[in-house]
């Protein structure tokens, strides 16, 4: 019972803290960290009028996270006049990736077909990786829209990763592996993750090794890209919450602790 | 013959897509090319065997006391998704996107919120000191959550450092192992599906 009531009370009070932080803005100092300064740095140094693939590889349930990194990616690459395929490898990707991709354009007033395309989703990640280094064309023949994929302006002259300058892989799991490990492997196709938080740890063996290029890493790595794109937004706003939780947790951590040693101690001194 | 054919057609899949790696020749590109085609379509059909067999579950729990409603519902999804595509496309503003949007996508982050309350009431109740290991993995494991949230900023840059020599020493040298072993024991296995030596997917004859 008294259990039920500790469990009750850290939920309580969680939901207070992030229901708190998320009503007020109090803009956190973000120092951005090496690897959001390359990317942005790349984006930055990148020709107008290059082809991106963009490829949103998560699902629904990731998305608060996830967002505000793509978002802000997004807005850049649309601001330097890059020129964007996206696509998914994640069924769920899908509608969430071409919702994200549409809007983003429209706010640069770009148009589809020449700035911007979205190709849709294909089933089997690693053929369709794979397939995309031999023909973008043969493994979409149509974009998500049902247009044929040879009379897009945008694909005129594009065929394979050879006309591709960089993949951007926003993941919530190990799609971007797939991208590191297929088409940089075997095409040279260089790939910048956009990841969960959770999933930095998994690529950073990738990132040492210099298969990764670089990654955009949870809402810290979003708040970071926004501090060096000059406008602030999803990554800021959640960040903060973000941080009053991870406060949360640590102070149960160290009180759960406090009470563990406390009642050792006084059960060794019964004995 | 029964089970050697499947074992030579095994064989002989495995070596050209092993030796195809190694070839630019225009014969081996379009080989490999159809055998991407063929996975794809093999692909979509698992999909839609995986398709018939939800919709066939869901049909027997629907008679089910307690999770029949359940299984209305998720029947109800698989139904009236494809429908909205097709009647109303699936442009910006179409009924399916906005369904997609307004209902499955906040559904699914709600659920995957809730892990943040099970981590919080977890970590309170179970990320104890209670052995020399538990505590060191306790210590890691509080400087990077410090490291990861900006307030540390605040109090020293020490915090992220910390983080990030954890994350590049320790935490990478474990991570490269499991990957390296991941990896020799892919090869292993391809080798032996390869070569006839594995054959559970021929359950096991």
């Amino acid at each position: 019972m008294r259990s039920q009531k500790t469990r009750w009370l850290i939920y309580g009070l969680l939901f207070i803290a992030i229901i708190i932080s998320y009503s007020i803005t109090i803009q956190l100092k973000v120092t951005p960290s090496p690897f959001v300064k390359k990317t942005f740095e790349y984006m930055e140094h990148l020709p107008p009028q290059s082809v991106i693939i963009i490829s949103f590889d998560h699902e629904a349930s990731s998305l608060p996270e996830i967002k505000p990194i793509a978002q802000i990616m997004l807005r850049h690459v649309f601001r330097q006049n890059i020129r964007v395929i996206g696509m998914s490898l994640f069924a769920e990707g899908t509608a969430i990736g071409y919702d994200m991709l549409t809007k983003a354009a429209r706010e640069f007033g770009k148009t589809y077909g020449e700035d911007y395309l979205f190709l849709g989703f294909k089933p089997q990640y690693i053929s369709a990786i794979l397939g995309m280094g031999e023909s973008i064309r043969r493994i979409f023949p149509e974009d998500y829209l049902g247009n044929r994929v040879d009379s897009i302006p945008l694909m005129k002259n594009i065929d394979n990763y050879n006309s591709i300058a960089m993949v951007i892989s926003i993941a919530d799991g190990d799609r971007a592996v797939q991208w590191i490990e297929y088409a940089g492997a075997r095409y040279d196709q260089k790939v910048i993750a956009g990841l969960t938080a959770a999933m930095i740890t998994t690529y950073d063996p990738y990132l040492n090794s210099g298969q990764l290029y670089s990654l955009v890493g949870g809402l810290r790595g979003a708040a970071e890209y926004e501090s060096l794109y000059g406008k602030l937004g999803g990554g800021n706003r959640g960040l903060l919450a973000q941080s009053v939780a991870h406060f949360f947790i640590i102070i149960l951590i160290i009180v759960g602790n406090i009470i563990y040693f406390k009642n050792r101690m006084q059960s060794k001194g019964m004995k | 013959m029964r089970n050697k054919l499947p074992l030579i057609i095994c064989l002989i899949s495995g070596l050209i897509m092993f030796l195809q790696y190694f070839s630019k020749h225009p014969v081996s590109r379009a080989v490999y090319s159809s055998i991407l085609d063929w996975w794809q379509i093999i692909f979509a059909f698992t999909l839609l065997v995986g398709a018939a067999a939800f919709v066939k579950v869901s049909l027997k729990g629907l008679q089910k006391k307690g999770e029949g409603k359940y299984k209305a519902i998720a029947l109800a999804g698989v139904v009236v998704m494809p429908i909205l595509a097709i009647i109303g496309g699936n442009k910006l503003g179409s009924p399916f996107l906005w369904v997609f949007e307004n209902i499955q996508a906040p559904m699914q982050s709600t659920v995957f919120s809730l892990l943040a309350f099970f981590v919080a009431s977890a970590a309170y109740r179970g990320f104890r000191a209670r052995t020399i290991p538990a505590a060191i993995l306790l210590i890691s494991a509080l400087f990077v959550l410090l490291g990861r949230i900006p307030i540390s900023e605040y109090f020293s840059e020490w915090f992220t450092r910390i983080m990030f020599w954890i994350q590049d020493y320790p935490s990478m040298a474990a991570r490269r192992a499991i990957l390296i072993g991941i990896g020799l024991g892919s090869l292993t296995t391809a080798m032996r599906v390869i070569l006839g030596i594995e054959r559970t997917y021929m359950r096991g004859e």
